[in-house]
């Protein structure tokens, strides 16, 4: 039989439990949202706009990732907002535009001299790369993302369920869009590292789209998906321990199982 | 209403029960014995990993284990897993190549201060990164480049492996003094079949030395030397590596110029790259095994080494018969 301790001896297993419950509450909160505003595009696009962050880091000599890529990442997340709410043409377009945009650009000077592979683990994700620096950032952005929605989650809500009504109660429509952007930007790019950015925006959305095939109110909503989102992060990283494969495609796994189930199950359920 | 938080419940406690226990059935499944071993060994990649292999012999109570290394290549850019964590934790000894190709060494120093660790190349005078002018790495500075500035894959040449079996060798005696006679004798046993190696590979220099070639892998910089070849271009191609046009172009306009007719490379990466020159010039594409990944087989370098050696030896005798 194996021992389902062992993994608690490693250090780096104990700072990846650490990221892993300070990130996915995030995750499930976030994904409700962004499940809301159909903005899951625009997620997946600033996850692979941390390649962009990284190279511009690298060129900039910027020693630590980190700071290139959320500065990066902010900007980018800035720019489509404002691009996207301008533009006649739909938001997806715009997006898409600016995601293989930005992608392109971080391939080419991340591949330059053949260096491609040097970066690849940020595809699939490290769990050994967390380190408590990035402990202290994500303690701090989790902070101030549990304070943005106990003061603007109504407001939010509002906006989503109708623009131009928001607007007439005066609520800052543009001001909180920008800031949920800014949010989501940070959160990414601070978890890509050992999530991976072909599957970051996996955690962000399926939580939320599981936890939408069960509620019926939003307190529901949330609660569901952060149960979940702690749920398959969690066991994903013990799993990955014993398996021996990357945490965070795990991860992904068990949040697809659970939406699926939910998918299937959920009205029955509901009644 | 109350029914759904309970299903809910019930749903995760089945994804619960039914991951632990496939993965409970997993771990069963690939577990070793690992009692009564008193000494363990962890290498960090193939040709390290054989050398280890013939050195250990038969001693007994030696543990020997490998990284889990990519399947893909070199370990250039090779990220420890969880996994290599945990065998680290429990190895005595780890034999690594030494010269910059095992990237993750300062964290593993950090992690276990007390780890002994073997450096196979730390007898070795090793070729210098930059083989050739034309070796296009501009954008980068020295330490960005995987390999530092030296070119690490000493293993290809036989006579820098058989002093790095030596080295592993006297290593690991010096860790383990009681099996120090084992060690010595397996690498001797070694080092002769090194030597009928070596002898077959300076008969077949003689006939091809001076030749020119160019090189699609790093690692053949050492089988031109062992040969006494003339080198007029290296391209590292590796996993993942994107080759631009321009570096088509400058291997065929070098290919031209220097009136090379062989081409050394790997076949997994090189092969894109090797048609393609096959196709605008009239050069040979040879394609050797880096033996860099392979069976863990005892005799897997030697048998490597020789296939290289009879892939030579049929394409520069074909001319000139």
């Amino acid at each position: 039989m194996i021992d389902w301790t062992s993994w608690m001896d490693y250090g780096f297993m104990k700072m990846a439990l650490a990221a892993i419950l300070i990130i996915t509450p995030l995750f499930g909160l976030m994904g409700t949202m962004i499940v809301n505003k159909k903005m899951a595009y625009f997620s997946d696009a600033l996850g692979h706009s941390a390649l962009t962050g990284i190279a511009v880091g690298v060129v900039c000599g910027i020693p630590d990732t980190n700071i290139s890529m959320v500065i990066f990442a902010v900007v980018f997340a800035l720019l489509l907002n404002k691009i996207g709410s301008r533009s006649t043409v739909s938001t997806d377009t715009i997006i898409s535009v600016f995601s293989s945009c930005s992608v392109a650009i971080g391939l080419a000077i991340l591949s330059k001299g053949g260096n491609f592979s040097k970066y690849s683990s940020l595809l699939v994700g490290d769990v050994l790369s967390i380190t408590k620096k990035e402990i202290g950032y994500l303690v701090i952005i989790f902070i101030v993302t549990i304070l943005f929605w106990i003061t603007c989650f109504n407001w939010l809500n509002a906006i989503c369920i109708h623009r131009a009504l928001a607007k007439s109660k005066r609520i800052p429509v543009q001001l909180m869009d920008y800031v949920f952007a800014v949010l989501v930007a940070l959160i990414v790019m601070l978890s890509i590292k050992w999530v991976g950015i072909l599957i970051i925006n996996a955690l962000l959305i399926l939580p939320a789209a599981s936890s939408r095939n069960l509620s019926v109110n939003m307190r529901e909503y949330h609660v569901f998906s952060i149960i979940f989102s702690v749920f398959s992060g969690v066991m994903g990283l013990i799993l990955s321990y014993y398996t021996n494969v990357a945490t965070g495609p795990m991860i992904v796994i068990i949040a697809s199982v659970i939406y699926f189930v939910t998918y299937f199950f959920g009205r029955k359920w509901k009644e | 209403m109350k029914k759904k938080y309970l299903y809910t419940a019930i749903m995760l406690f089945a994804i619960l029960v039914a991951g632990m226990g496939l993965t409970g059935w997993y771990v069963s499944q690939t577990q070793e014995q690992t009692d009564g071993q008193e000494l363990t060994v962890v290498t960090s990649f193939y040709p390290m990993y054989i050398a280890a292999e013939n050195v250990i012999g038969d001693a007994d109570g030696v543990r020997l284990e490998n990284l889990s290394e990519p399947q893909t290549g070199c370990l250039h850019d090779f990220q420890l897993t969880p996994e290599d964590m945990k065998l680290l934790s429990t190895a005595d000894v780890f034999i690594i190549n030494g010269g910059g190709i095992e990237s993750f060494m300062k964290e593993v120093a950090e992690a276990y201060p007390n780890l002994k660790i073997i450096e196979a190349c730390e007898n070795i005078s090793l070729l210098s990164g930059e083989e050739d002018d034309t070796h296009h790495h501009e954008g980068e500075t020295e330490e960005e480049h995987a390999h530092g500035d030296v070119n690490a894959h000493a293993w290809m040449s036989v006579s820098a492996y058989e002093t790095q079996v030596q080295t592993i060798a006297d290593g690991l005696s010096g860790a383990d003094p009681e099996r120090s006679s084992a060690y010595q004798n397996g690498a001797k046993a070694y080092l002769e079949k090194l030597d009928g190696l070596r002898k077959r590979q300076e008969k077949l220099k003689q006939e091809i030395s001076g030749q020119s070639v160019i090189l699609f892998h790093e690692a053949y910089a050492y089988v031109a030397e062992d040969y006494g070849l003339q080198v007029n271009y290296l391209l590292d191609l590796d996993e993942e590596r994107q080759v631009s046009a321009g570096e088509v172009s400058d291997v065929l306009s070098a290919v031209r110029k220097g009136h090379v007719k062989y081409i050394l490379a790997e076949e997994l990466y090189g092969k894109s790259m090797g048609d393609t020159i096959r196709k605008e010039s009239d050069a040979k594409v040879l394609y050797l095994d880096p033996l860099n990944r392979g069976t863990y087989e005892k005799d897997s370098y030697i048998n490597g080494m020789k296939k290289n050696m009879e892939i030579l030896e049929e394409a520069f005798y074909a001319k000139d018969h």
